[in-house]
């Protein structure tokens, strides 16, 4: 392993990481402002239409009964998915010293961050009446109204709240170090903000004991939540007894899924990212080809899953259940069910083959139609199941109107917001993590 | 915050907050109906009314022979809703045209002032005068005063009569012309015959929708007493002839596909056999006797087996049969009414369940007169022309000439209060009161007459009819006619002569003339001219609370007149190629009348779930082979003109056959149903039987497909795919035992219907989650699918109830109609007889109230949640709208309000102040009429009565009330000896999905099927096997699949629905 990636990293030195992983915060390019804009701009037409379905309710949508829940649900599944593979780079491979997690876990965990607050948007687009939000919390008031702790959505509150606390303050406790090197490289006002987000961090012995101490216990601490914020998210569905949802399969099924989905974001997002800020000396194909392999096991899970759904289907006998697996493969939205199992499990198979493993255009090209194949399997659930619903009278067929899209479009121009920003702010590459894999400098040819 | 003093932040302050609040005041303008009114209180209370509580009003709606009474709920100076005349021997319930009569009422389309030709408005002394001077003119110069109105009876009648010298032509579309004439040929009088269908064992239509209001509600009422297995130990059997299935031949046992135009050849040679198997040798014989039931079954492609076994469950068992109404009024209307007339006669149900007793004497004209009518006003012989509330310019064939000979006439006033294509030709538009404000009179049948009364003071200061009639003829200077008729241009008048005076002899005290200042004393003079006992006002007093007098009066006999022509019974049905247009009445929009009632239009079709829309019925075999589909725009055309309408796919219509139903397509009928649909009169021609019945059967169509409709249905399924939603129970097993207490119940269904932990109970086993505890109440509710319709009165009723909003054409094709209570159709087949729609069911489904329901446990604000009285309430202020609850309903009975919909004011009248209006974002659903429930239990605790009897609870819903054949009952499942208890316990007790465990308060009781028996799959009792939960209950179910595959889903296994093992339900 430590050959291996020394032999990836060759012409790493402790002053090259710094540089390296420092660059991109300097001046932002053109590019980079480019992208910038065009974040806000999908974010400001998202609100746009989210204005509307506020004015004029929630009719704006393409939710209808039978089908209450449309692509809102669906996206909010798909971003909660992608936040997993964050804190599981960052938290579990930390826990079993998996060292390929080094290059790619600031990236991931900063794309958890986001993803998760991206998700966090979805319950309330999707809510009928927004503005009474807060109901959904525990707040005192006169009234001794309360929640319902039996309903899954609570739940869901609790455990995507915990893990939206938890990962963001291990982000946070990862970054202490980088952000003194940041604040040790820049001058001015800069210096002063990353001087006080270092927390006055001086890298003392003393320090970097408390410090691995904390990183130990948070990562202990998110580890068990990454299994259990898309099984508490699965809950939604299979607490429900509509056909297709109502499956004890769903809490490792749905795990597997965000797993799948988020490493292949990962692979999405880090690559071009890679690429442009030229980190090829810290990130390269061993990571990506580490994620593939990630993805390949998580593929055979749900491909497996995907099986069993239709052998519990038959052999329960029940004919709610059979139905609904039958029409999600051949009824009139047969190409939804098409699309995902192309993407979710054939598409991710030519990684099987090494050479392609360790394309990067291929590994690029797969990871698209695996976050595709992904939103696609939560339309799948989500939809089929509601527009067949047990009653036949009332069936009908769901499909996103221009509102619904233009605020999938806004949700993503708000994550591609908070990552571009984050990627010209913070140190996109742990570098003291990096550092700790960088052959010791004989003392006397530092160059600082 | 250097730069900013505390005087600068408080102002900015200040800006900010009022900002804010100026923008809620926008929000709230634009998107909440929030009326600001000033509330003050009465100085004198007036006696009837208590603020805050309904004052009831017994009155009638409808006019001749569709009048019933009902009880008009005032609240607070307006009336908000119509109630059923439990107290009445008519049926206790609400006809849905009482309901549609309602929102006409509160239509902003009603006119608020006179008009003058053009729309110009007016005011009503001008009016007035100009109504004078027109009657004054035509009497000066000589010309006579005509009335052309709909069916009346009673006191309107002798005034109308009296005004116009007896030239009053009461003529409606798709009227009673035909049985009229009929019955006028038949047995001398024009009358229309009463029938008593609970005594009927066999019931045979030839096309009359007497489910859906044909004949007054009372028939549907008494379909379902026949029907009843409880009552005679005998499931009666319907059976339809006729092309086409409307909403009432839906629920025929038999379905004989009678071509159209051969229905009165076929009634004829029925009538000659069962003539001949009874051995009738009457004076009817002689007018059978041209009955040939080879040549009717070749005209009809029947077998000649089928009219033999018609014949053959006429005389089996008391029977009665049901002419064709405007279904089977071809060329031979009148002929299949009389042959209809004649198989009663001669199957000797006369006296029994047919007969001239309870027959409707009011005036019924023909085409014939009004043809009459129209060529006296071309000949110039009519000075002035009154409109009653009628539509012929609409409704009337164009080559009729109606419009044209209109212009002929020198003065045209019409008395309706609402913009119709017959208004736009008056000179003077005088809107008069309606049904709801005014005064009047009905006579259903001898020995039953009901009152009208107003029940609110007339909106916009509209004048009664009467009223302004009697001082019109006083100013005109009218002299009122002897009591003896006089003779007029119309022919056939002589009927029209008040018939009670045989009833009530003595008391005609000669004529009233215009002499009574008001309406209300002129009826009142009627009233007391043919009342003979003391004290008149307070016997008149209590009639008007009642709202009817009734005396018992016998069906009475049905002689033959002498003078009764022998029937030929063929009708021409003109036209090229090979497809017939069949023409027939919607059963909400009627003739059209109610087009521009939302409620008419959005409420979906009982057959197809269509809304706002025309459409023509297409066999699905016909639409294979001329390639259709659903949707396809076509353009049919016969020489009278062509219309384009949608295709939907249809069993219920004979291949050779394309339906379309009568009442769109208006052009001047207001925003509702102007531009809504096509008109299917325009491909008639005016032309009439050889009695002078308006042949609405006539023509065969051409068509070519022109693009792509937008038609709009709410069903999505056209079976139950195998769910045994309405499974079917054997009639003749059934008919032994009834609905009494079963040991299992259910047995019947097939299907295991009992509450889980029930079942776990008898295993020794125990719900996980146990029962709600209920200590007084849980309140429940049965639905008799045998009894069931399909007549959608429960869902418009709970429309005018709940407040519930309209939301028009687009956002129903977007899946946001808002009714709580929808009626499930399904197509039924039966294997013996490929291809005919012979078990049709109709499933009405509202919220089931379950205790154990699933939409509780997942509101995460609880703004759902069970009460202690059983229901699942629902708390629309807490909800938010995560629209959890509305996934998880198995039944799909949750509505979400989409958007914030506003009623165009005046509709806002109508809202009933009990039950608050949603708005958007919050879900909603139908909660038993809670606010019902709350009053009655308050008024009987006041009462120091704890808990509610059961006779005050069985019709407290407004589903269950307006409901014409009592197939929704409701009352206290705690209560062991209440209705609906008993119900549960029933051989055909199930409830849907009960498999879920989701233990609801709804129990449906089976249908009775002929079908199953003869069937060697079906088997007929299932009750010995019970408890064998094996294969072979679902199986009546899977067959049904096989025919109605052809445009549903076909499911992925044909076997073990709804059987998983008792421990399956969901929810562990």
């Amino acid at each position: 392993m430590e050959d291996k990636y020394r032999e990836a990293n060759r012409p790493a030195t402790y002053a090259a990481a710094n540089r390296d992983i420092i660059r991109p915060l300097l001046t932002p390019t053109a590019m980079w402002f480019g992208a910038f804009v065009l974040a806000i701009a999908a974010m400001l037409y998202g609100g746009y239409c989210w204005y509307l379905q506020i004015t004029w309710g929630m009719g704006v949508a393409g939710i209808k009964h039978p089908t209450f829940w449309g692509v809102y649900i669906v996206t909010f599944v798909f971003w909660v998915g992608i936040g997993h593979a964050g804190t599981l780079i960052s938290a579990i491979l930390y826990l079993v010293r998996s060292r390929w997690r080094t290059g790619v876990y600031r990236a991931s965990e900063a794309m958890t961050i986001f993803a998760v607050m991206t998700a966090l948007l979805f319950p309330a687009l999707h809510l009928g009446r927004v503005w009474q939000m807060y109901w959904f919390f525990p707040y005192p008031n006169q009234r001794e109204l309360w929640m319902n702790f039996k309903s899954p959505l609570m739940w869901d509150v609790f455990a995507i709240s915990t893990y939206f606390t938890i990962s963001s303050v291990f982000f946070y406790v990862g970054l202490v170090p980088d952000m003194a090197i940041v604040r040790d490289h820049s001058t001015g006002l800069v210096k002063r903000i990353y001087n006080v987000l270092a927390l006055g961090w001086r890298g003392t012995h003393k320090q970097w004991h408390s410090y691995m101490a904390a990183y130990g216990f948070f990562a202990a601490f998110a580890a068990p939540l990454v299994l259990s914020v898309h099984s508490v998210v699965s809950w939604d569905f299979a607490m429900a007894n509509t056909a297709g949802w109502h499956s004890t399969l769903f809490p490792p099924y749905f795990v597997a899924g965000a797993i799948f989905s988020g490493c292949a974001m990962v692979i999405t997002l880090l690559m071009p990212m890679t690429i442009l800020f030229k980190w090829e000396d810290y990130v390269n194909t061993w990571h990506f080809e580490n994620l593939a392999k990630m993805c390949l096991l998580t593929s055979g899970i749900l491909t497996y899953s995907y099986a069993m759904e239709y052998f519990i289907a038959w052999y329960s006998q029940n004919p709610y259940e059979q139905y609904i697996f039958w029409w999600r493969t051949f009824g009139e939205q047969w190409w939804i069910f098409a699309t995902m199992v192309f993407c979710n499990c054939i598409a991710p198979l030519v990684w099987y083959y090494r050479p392609w493993r360790q394309n990067w255009t291929i590994l690029f090209i797969v990871s698209i139609f695996v976050n595709i194949g992904m939103w696609f399997e939560r339309l799948n659930i989500v939809a089929s199941s509601t527009s067949r619903s047990f009653d036949p009278s009332t069936w009908d067929l769901y499909w996103p109107t221009a509102v619904e899209w233009g605020i999938l479009i806004g949700s993503a121009g708000w994550f591609s917001f908070w990552f571009l920003l984050f990627a010209k702010t913070l140190p996109g590459v742990a570098i003291t993590e990096i550092k700790e894999m960088v052959v010791p400098p004989v003392k006397g040819s530092l160059e600082d | 915050m250097a730069g900013l003093n505390r005087r600068d932040f408080l102002k900015a302050l200040g800006i900010g907050s009022s900002a804010s609040v100026m923008a809620a005041c926008r929000l709230d303008d634009n998107r909440y109906y929030t009326p600001i009114e000033q509330v003050l209180p009465y100085v004198v209370k007036p006696e009837q009314i208590t603020p805050g509580t309904p004052t009831f009003f017994a009155t009638s709606v409808g006019t001749g022979p569709n009048a019933h009474t009902v009880l008009a709920r005032h609240r607070d100076g307006r009336v908000i809703n119509v109630g059923a005349n439990r107290r009445s021997p008519m049926a206790g319930i609400v006809p849905t045209d009482a309901l549609f009569e309602l929102q006409r009422h509160f239509s902003p389309d009603r006119y608020q002032a006179p008009a003058k030709k053009g729309g110009e408005a007016t005011d009503w002394d001008a009016a007035r005068s100009e109504l004078v001077a027109g009657i004054k003119a035509a009497k000066s110069g000589g010309k006579k005063v005509a009335w052309l109105g709909p069916y009346a009876s009673g006191s309107i009648v002798k005034l109308l009569d009296d005004v116009t010298d007896g030239n009053a032509v009461y003529w409606e579309p798709l009227g009673y012309e035909a049985d009229a004439l009929a019955a006028e040929k038949v047995f001398g009088k024009r009358v229309l015959p009463g029938y008593d269908l609970a005594k009927a064992k066999y019931i045979v239509s030839f096309g009359a929708d007497f489910l859906s209001g044909w004949g007054g509600w009372e028939l549907a009422n008494q379909y379902a007493k026949a029907k009843d297995p409880n009552e005679g130990g005998f499931v009666a059997r319907f059976a339809l002839v006729s092309p086409y299935q409307d909403q009432t031949g839906a629920n025929a046992d038999d379905w004989y596909q009678c071509k159209p135009g051969a229905q009165a050849q076929v009634a004829l040679a029925v009538a000659k056999l069962v003539a001949a198997k009874k051995g009738y040798n009457g004076p009817a014989a002689r007018l059978v006797a041209a009955g040939d039931p080879a040549a009717a079954a070749a005209a009809s492609g029947l077998g000649e087996g089928d009219i033999d076994a018609i014949a053959a469950q006429i005389v089996s068992r008391d029977s009665v049969v049901l002419p064709g109404g405007a279904s089977g009024a071809t060329t031979a209307a009148t002929e299949l009414a009389m042959a209809c007339f004649l198989i009663n006669v001669v199957s000797g149900m006369a006296g029994k369940t047919f007969g001239l007793g309870t027959a409707y004497t009011g005036p019924v004209h023909s085409y014939g007169d009004v043809k009459a009518l129209i060529d006296a006003m071309n000949a110039g012989s009519i000075g002035a022309l009154l409109l009653g509330d009628v539509n012929p310019a609409y409704a009337l064939p164009a080559d009729s000439g109606f419009a044209e000979a209109v212009g002929k006439v020198p003065f045209v006033a019409s008395f309706s209060s609402h913009p119709d294509e017959t208004n736009a030709l008056a000179n003077v538009i005088l809107p008069v009161a309606d049904v709801f404000e005014d005064w009047g009179d009905e006579e259903v049948h001898a020995g039953l007459r009901l009152l009208r009364q107003p029940a609110q003071s007339p909106m916009y200061g509209a004048l009664s009819l009467g009223d302004v009639l009697l001082a019109a003829a006083r100013d005109a200077g009218l002299q009122a006619a002897a009591a003896a008729p006089v003779e007029g241009e119309v022919e056939g008048e002589a009927t029209e002569a008040p018939a009670e005076g045989e009833e009530a002899a003595p008391a005609v005290a000669g004529p009233i003339g215009f002499t009574p200042a008001t309406f209300r004393e002129y009826v009142k003079a009627v009233w007391k001219a043919e009342y003979s006992g003391a004290n008149f006002d307070q016997w008149f007093s209590e009639r008007l609370a009642d709202g009817f007098m009734h005396h018992d009066t016998a069906i009475g006999a049905a002689p033959i007149s002498a003078g009764a022509p022998a029937l030929a019974g063929t009708a021409a049905i003109e036209g090229e190629g090979e497809y017939f247009l069949h023409a027939y009445p919607h059963p909400f929009r009627k003739d059209g009348r109610f087009a521009n009632q939302p409620w008419a239009q959005e409420t979906p079709d009982p057959m197809t779930g269509m809304v706002w829309d025309s459409w023509v019925c297409v066999n699905p075999k016909t639409a294979e082979r001329m390639g259709w589909s659903r949707n396809d725009l076509l353009e049919l055309k016969t020489a009278a003109g062509s219309i384009q309408v949608g295709v939907e796919f249809y069993p219920g219509v004979r291949e050779d056959v394309l339906a379309v139903a009568f009442g769109q397509g208006h052009a001047a009928n207001g925003r509702y149903a102007n531009g809504v649909g096509a008109n299917v009169v325009s491909l008639l021609s005016a032309k009439a039987d050889s009695f002078g019945a308006l042949a609405w059967q006539q023509a065969k169509v051409a068509f070519n497909k022109v693009g792509t409709a937008e038609l709009v249905t709410t069903i999505g399924s056209d079976t139950d795919q195998m769910r045994m939603m309405a499974p079917i129970a054997d009639a003749d097993t059934l008919a032994k035992v009834g609905d009494a207490e079963s040991a299992h119940p259910g047995e019947m269904t097939g299907i295991h219907h009992l509450p889980l932990d029930a079942r776990l109970h008898e295993r020794g086993a125990v719900d996980f989650y146990g029962m709600t505890d209920h200590p007084t109440y849980r309140w429940g509710m049965t639905v008799d699918i045998n009894a069931c319709t399909g007549c959608g009165a429960c869902s418009v009723a709970c429309y005018a109830e709940n407040n519930l909003p309209v939301v028009g054409k687009a956002k129903v094709r977007d899946g946001r109609e808002m009714g709580w209570i929808r009626v499930n159709r399904y197509w039924g087949y039966d294997e013996a007889k490929p291809g005919l729609p012979v078990e049709n069911r109709f499933l009405p489904m509202m919220c089931q109230q379950c205790a154990h329901a699933p939409c509780e446990s997942v509101c995460p604000v609880l703004a759902t949640y069970h009460t202690i009285d059983g229901l699942n309430a629902m708390v629309y202020n807490r909800c938010v709208g995560t629209r959890y609850c509305a996934n998880n309903c198995p039944y799909i009975a949750r509505r979400f309000n989409y958007h914030s919909y506003v009623w165009p004011e005046p509709f806002n009248l109508q809202l009933n102040p009990d039950v608050v209006t949603r708005t958007m974002g919050v879900m909603e659903k139908c909660t038993f009429c809670v606010q019902r429930l709350r009053s009655t239990k308050s008024a009987y605790r006041d009462q120091g009565i704890d808990r509610v009897p059961d006779e005050a609870l069985e019709q407290i819903t407004a589903c269950a009330e307006a409901c014409p054949t009592d197939a929704i009952s409701f009352g206290n499942l705690v209560d062991p000896e209440s209705g609906v208890t008993k119900h549960t316990k029933s051989g055909r007790a199930y409830q849907v999905f009960a498999e879920l465990n989701t233990m609801s308060a709804v129990t449906y009781l089976a249908k009775a099927s002929y079908h199953r028996a003869e069937d060697p799959h079906h088997g007929g009792g299932h009750g010995e096997e019970h408890g064998e939960a094996g294969g072979e209950h679902h199986e009546p179910e899977a067959h049904g699949d096989a025919h109605g595959g052809e445009h549903a889903e076909p499911a992925p296994k044909a076997e073990g629905a709804h059987h998983e093992e008792p421990a399956h339900g969901a929810d562990h």
